[in-house]
């Protein structure tokens, strides 16, 4: 279960960037993807909220900054 | 497309991207909102009918002047937000008296003239609606932004043409909700304002301007007779029961059926009938049925006989002379609706819905495949007619170029020289402007206020105002010294994209030059360095009179005499020094 949500962010995030899965670990940012400007940060949000029927608030969308940070909110989301 | 999730429209975009081979149809979006969201959304839409769209943008909140630079697209769309013709219109409007409200409504009603003088020869150019929708859909009183609207909306009317569409924008949010269409979450920080899913439904009123501009419009509508031109079986239920009169039940869904046929006919599509009938038969309904309105003078080909309809479509688009994907056939058996889907899948088949009452509702809306961009006498005449309504108004000033309506403007910069007071926002925008940014460093409060506190440095912000407004602290340079307060190297030089296109980084330059004239400075250097975003300014210092020493694919140096600078001295800009 845990396994498949890292995957299905990991898809999304591919999709967003135009990046291989390959390329996305736990240090991901936009300081290690190019294509990850503060508008494919709107549109990861929105992906995301889609994906996991999941509603982010404004402060929770400003802290998804990095991959592990993005797991962990989700994750949150997921369980409550 | 309304079913697809927007991760698996990027996915599906890519996808498609990579197998279309036909040349790019390059449509540029210019907006004064964030609508980045679109691109992918369209160039799917259109790239699953095999038009291999490119979607890019204008500068943010730069219209007018971007419709100069990308007039050579293939189509232009223009999303011109009421509430941010000037920053926070929706509050602001109001608060302001008449004079205040006639100037707002006559300064865009030029700018609209410039643009659409600007994109005469693009081949199209689609102009969204105004509308008051998301900011006062609740209001009970008709308030000064309708009462804009309205008035622009009109203006925008008379200037129809061959090239130049409207969208019905507010049918587009009508149809999502108001709610379902507002994301509001980042509108006061990055002025993006619609949802996906309304983006998914607006392309679908964009599409059919763009499959008429790419001759991909359908030409021809043909019918299986049984159970959708009338209710009832000619062959077993006969002549006298078969229904298509409004005044029964089901006839009434068949009349307004063939009413709709009707008047696509006359818009120019072309009716046929493809039926597994005698042929006689067919003919008696149509000659003589009282309650039949298609008769044979409308219908252009008759396939009534007992052939399988895949041979008899493929004839009809022979006989006719178009392509199979020309036509749209309706029929009610899901037996041959979805043998032909698999034999001529480049048909585009209708089913009679299941729920019969909801079979003329299909009809109309697909009505838009057989959209046609072509002008008529009609529309001409609608035209004449506003044209009028709009001269016996104020005469309203006409803008001869770029130049003279900046001067419009009046525009004025104030330069702030070290200011303490700004660090945030200074920091701020190092960190976030990507693409007028010579050399993209980026820096935290601390180092702006070390800079601030180091003789050798000079960080130079400014703000730019119009008569409508002030957009704060948007522009930035960082200089720094040797120890002889000889040579200034300029470190950064930034300015936010919602400026760009006034000209203000040349005042700006005149500025930082005097500053270091008056400093004693003899030579300034300067650099462009490459990242992914910047390329528009790969040559601003060429243009500031700056030698280029050395370049190579990531960096230009350049170097530059003081006394040599030539200064652009631009008498619309204003500049105010704030100590």
């Amino acid at each position: 279960m845990k396994n498949n949500i890292e995957k299905r962010i990991k898809n999304i995030m591919s999709f967003v960037f135009s990046i291989s899965i390959e390329e996305i670990d736990d240090e991901s940012s936009p300081d290690t993807i190019e294509s990850w400007d503060s508008l494919k940060q709107m549109n990861l949000v929105i992906a995301l909220e889609e994906e996991f029927s999941i509603e982010l608030k404004d402060n929770e969308t400003v802290e998804m900054l990095n991959y592990l940070l993005i797991r962990s909110i989700i994750n949150e989301k997921i369980s409550s | 497309m309304i079913g697809l999730k927007y991760s698996e429209i990027l996915k599906l975009n890519k996808e498609l991207e990579n197998n279309l081979k036909s040349s790019s149809y390059d449509i540029t979006i210019l907006s004064n909102i964030i609508v980045h969201q679109i691109k992918e959304i369209l160039e799917y839409l259109l790239r699953c009918e095999v038009i291999n769209a490119s979607v890019e943008f204008g500068d943010y909140d730069n219209i007018v002047q971007d419709s100069h630079k990308y007039k050579d697209s293939n189509a232009v769309i223009i999303f011109w937000e009421l509430c941010n013709i000037i920053d926070g219109l929706q509050y602001k409007i109001e608060l302001i008296n008449n004079d205040q409200l006639d100037e707002i409504l006559e300064k865009t009603k030029s700018e609209i003239d410039l643009v659409l003088k600007n994109l005469e020869n693009t081949s199209l150019v689609l102009i969204n609606k105004f509308t008051t929708l998301p900011f006062s859909s609740s209001n009970i009183r008709e308030t000064n932004l309708d009462r804009l609207a309205e008035q622009l909306n009109y203006y925008l009317e008379g200037k129809i043409s061959s090239n130049v569409r409207m969208v019905d924008f507010e049918k587009v949010i009508a149809s999502v909700g108001v709610s379902n269409s507002l994301d509001l979450r980042y509108y006061y920080s990055s002025k993006a304002l619609y949802t996906v899913d309304f983006f998914k439904t607006y392309v679908e009123y964009v599409k059919p301007f763009v499959m008429s501009a790419n001759g991909k419009a359908k030409k021809a509508l043909i019918f299986d007779c049984d159970n959708t031109l009338w209710k009832g079986i000619l062959g077993e239920d006969g002549f006298d029961n078969i229904e298509m009169s409004s005044k029964t039940k089901n006839g009434a869904v068949f009349s307004e059926i063939q009413a709709i046929a009707l008047a696509l006919n006359r818009q120019g599509v072309l009716i046929g009938l493809c039926s597994k009938n005698n042929p006689e038969d067919i003919d008696e309904v149509v000659e003589s049925h009282p309650d039949m309105q298609l008769r044979d003078k409308h219908i252009t080909i008759n396939k009534s006989n007992w052939l399988d309809k895949v041979s008899n479509l493929k004839d009809i688009a022979n006989e006719l002379n178009i392509g199979l994907d020309s036509l749209v056939f309706i029929d009610d058996s899901s037996f041959e609706v979805n043998l032909i889907r698999e034999q001529l899948p480049d048909i585009t088949i209708l089913q009679v819905p299941e729920r019969l009452y909801e079979y003329p509702k299909m009809l109309r809306e697909n009505r838009s495949l057989f959209f046609n961009l072509s002008f008529t006498a009609e529309d001409s005449k609608k035209i004449e007619m506003y044209e009028q309504q709009v001269k016996r108004k104020a005469v309203k000033k006409e803008f001869a170029d770029i130049e003279d309506y900046l001067a419009s403007l009046e525009l004025k910069i104030t330069i702030y020289e070290d200011d303490k007071s700004i660090i945030p926002r200074m920091s701020q925008i190092t960190q976030k402007t990507n693409q007028f940014n010579l050399t993209t460093k980026r820096y935290t409060e601390g180092d702006i206020k070390n800079f601030i506190e180091n003789e050798f440095f000079k960080i130079l912000a400014f703000s730019v105002a119009d008569k409508f407004g002030d957009s704060g602290v948007t522009g930035l340079c960082i200089l720094n010294m040797d120890d002889n307060n000889k040579i200034a190297n300029i470190d950064t030089l930034l300015m936010s994209c919602r400026i760009i296109g006034r000209n203000v980084e040349y005042a700006f330059m005149d500025c930082i030059i005097d500053i270091m004239k008056r400093r004693k400075v003899n030579v300034v250097r300067s650099q462009y360095i490459k990242s992914q975003k910047n390329e528009q300014v790969k040559e601003f210092y060429d243009k500031c009179s700056f030698d280029l020493t050395e370049s190579n694919d990531s960096i230009r140096n350049y170097t530059l005499d003081i006394n040599m600078y030539v200064p652009k001295q631009l008498t619309y800009i204003g500049i105010i020094n704030e100590k």
